[in-house]
């Protein structure tokens, strides 16, 4: 309870010893209706969070397991809409693409992302703060502007394809509205979240412990395996969880990028809701993607709660 | 300084070739990566800065065939544009307001005040990442739809104010936590009121925290479209959803590079003030680094 220094309340004794008053009894009860006072401050926000993201969530889960009969009118518990889901070939693509397109963006950001920030931790270069402001733009770049840039640079016979001309490479497919595009667009819209967080992990790792396994004559490579990647599963985790979670619940980029058959779960969702007019429809692809990432999701937060060991 | 710098390694170079071999190795990695980066990068976002300002652009040019400003004045006077503009100035300006208001004395509370359960508040705000994004709009969107809050202004408010929770919330409560409390109590030593201590030493203190989370707040908010468009449908269009339509109708290429162009300037203007967070890692400790 006693703060090493609290110079207020050693004064304010002092002052009341030699001056004989009573300690005032408001001061006890203050601590008290400061805590309360808390709760008051942080219920808008609390409130909103619980309302506008839990609610709707659970009432997902529940409107989709609690089927009404039509003709009874009789509500049961039933996994009919899930089946439902299951038994259409065009659903189930979706569900299969999204999940392909995830594990290619995530293990793509990490072959991409790992390195970048690795030059970004040991590089001495001058030119290392150019890399860096260059790994941070695309967080000023908003998604649909990404996705008309996108499409003007790497459409056929836009930009890229320009370049590739000038140095004598023909024959240039587009990946827009390939599977492709949505992994190019995603890989570029997460790398600077990506290289940010596994160079904040990194240099974590101090300079005094790389050198002293370099003394006892380990390899670059050892350092890398037996210390830098150990040293940096929380990073690397927190990546990992985000990137799957995001990309799993990306629409724009998959929506203006990608081909119309197979979407991904977002594009699959916004068209039954807003063209279908399929609301429980909708909500079961979206139940299907909370549970799908309930794991990563559980693996995040577990993370971010677990005190870093330092 | 420069030529200092500079004279040091080329003698060392010059006196050993290995040194001068690692060392341009060293660079060239740096260079090639610069190079490589800059393509990607800076490549797509010069497409369509080059395509604003091109009154012709044909296949094998490396750069527009004919430049002029003729199309700018076509596309601003656009109706869906002199309407979207206002609307998602307006619809940001609205959510960061609302946003401030009911986030900002909470991080005060989550900084400063010592309540039970504080710390699971303040992590289940974190906790929010774990939902996917889509997903979870979809959901509200069904709430919503009872409601009848479906191609209302409210109703879009109150789902872009969702996205803004967890940056109003953190940002400036890690600022709020960093503090130097001695400060305060010096003043407060020499009989200054609470308020006074809060309006003269503590708000200055944390304003730079809490403008930087009001402009990224507002910048978020200005560029949100997914919330917008699957609440907003169909009598709200804001900005990034009227690029939805221009870039699926296929129109002219330079209405969608004049619009993306106006539509970037906020985000331009934020990188340019960009250094500042990303230095003092404001935005990793938004994903719990």
């Amino acid at each position: 309870m006693t703060r090493p220094y609290n110079r207020k309340k050693i004064f304010m004794a002092t002052a009341r010893a030699l001056t004989a008053q009573p300690a005032p009894p408001a001061a006890a009860k203050r601590r008290d209706l400061s805590g309360l006072f808390g709760y008051v401050l942080i219920a808008p926000p609390v409130a909103i969070m619980l309302l506008l993201i839990f609610y709707p969530a659970i009432e997902a889960v529940i409107e989709t397991i609690f089927v009404s009969d039509a003709q009874t009118g009789q509500t049961t518990l039933s996994l009919q809409n899930y089946i439902a889901f299951f038994q259409d070939p065009i659903l189930r693509a979706n569900l299969t693409f999204t999940v392909l397109v995830t594990l290619a963006t995530v293990f793509m950001l990490f072959v991409v992302g790992y390195p970048l920030a690795m030059y970004l931790r040991f590089s001495k270069s001058r030119l290392a703060g150019t890399v860096q402001v260059l790994t941070l733009f695309p967080l000023f770049v908003p998604g649909v502007i990404l996705a008309f840039a996108l499409i003007r640079f790497l459409g056929t016979h836009g930009m890229f394809d320009t370049l590739l001309g000038i140095v004598g490479i023909s024959g240039y497919r587009t990946p827009y509205l390939q599977p492709q595009g949505i992994v190019i667009a995603l890989v570029w819209e997460h790398i600077p979240f990506t290289v940010l967080v596994l160079t904040a992990g990194l240099r974590q790792v101090e300079d005094a412990v790389i050198e002293s396994a370099r003394d006892v004559g380990a390899s670059g490579w050892q350092i890398f395996t037996r210390i830098l990647l150990p040293l940096t599963t929380r990073s690397a985790l927190i990546v990992f969880c985000l990137n799957v979670i995001g990309v799993f619940g990306a629409f724009t980029l998959p929506y203006l990028l990608g081909p119309a058959q197979p979407m991904m779960m977002g594009v699959s969702m916004q068209q039954a809701f807003n063209n279908y007019q399929d609301r429980i429809g909708a909500l079961t692809q979206a139940v299907l993607t909370f549970l799908i990432c309930a794991a990563v999701g559980v693996l995040y937060v577990r993370t971010i709660t677990r005190p870093r060991e330092r | 300084m420069a030529t200092l710098t500079s004279a040091t390694p080329t003698r060392e170079m010059a006196l050993n070739p290995t040194l001068l071999w690692k060392r341009m190795r060293r660079e060239l990695l740096s260079v090639v990566l610069v190079v490589v980066l800059f393509i990607v990068i800076i490549g797509p976002m010069l497409t369509v800065i080059f395509w604003a300002f091109a009154e012709q652009w044909r296949y094998p040019s490396l750069v527009p065939t004919k430049w002029g400003l003729s199309y700018w004045q076509e596309t601003l006077t656009r109706a869906d544009v002199t309407a979207a503009l206002p609307l998602s100035i307006g619809l940001a300006t609205i959510v960061t307001f609302l946003s401030a208001v009911i986030c900002l004395p909470a991080s005060y509370a989550f900084a400063r005040m010592n309540f039970p359960g504080r710390q699971g508040f303040l992590l289940s705000f974190l906790a929010t990442n774990a939902f996917p994004r889509f997903g979870l709009y979809v959901s509200i969107a069904v709430v919503f739809f009872r409601l009848n809050l479906i191609g209302t202004l409210p109703g879009v408010i109150l789902i872009q104010i969702v996205n803004t929770l967890l940056l109003m919330i953190w940002i400036p409560t890690a600022a709020f936590q960093n503090i130097d409390r001695s400060l305060e109590e010096a003043a407060l030593d020499v009989g200054a009121s609470r308020v006074r201590v809060f309006l003269q030493i503590t708000l200055p203190l944390v304003l730079p925290a809490l403008s930087a989370a009001i402009l990224l707040t507002f910048v978020s908010t200005f560029y949100e479209a997914q919330g917008a468009l699957i609440i907003g449908v169909p009598n709200i269009q804001t900005m990034p959803v009227l690029m939805y339509s221009i870039i699926n109708s296929q129109v002219i290429v330079q209405y969608g590079a004049v619009i993306s162009l106006v539509l970037w300037l906020p985000s331009l203007l934020l990188l340019t003030f960009a250094q500042r967070f990303v230095r003092g890692n404001t935005i990793s400790a938004g994903f719990g680094v």
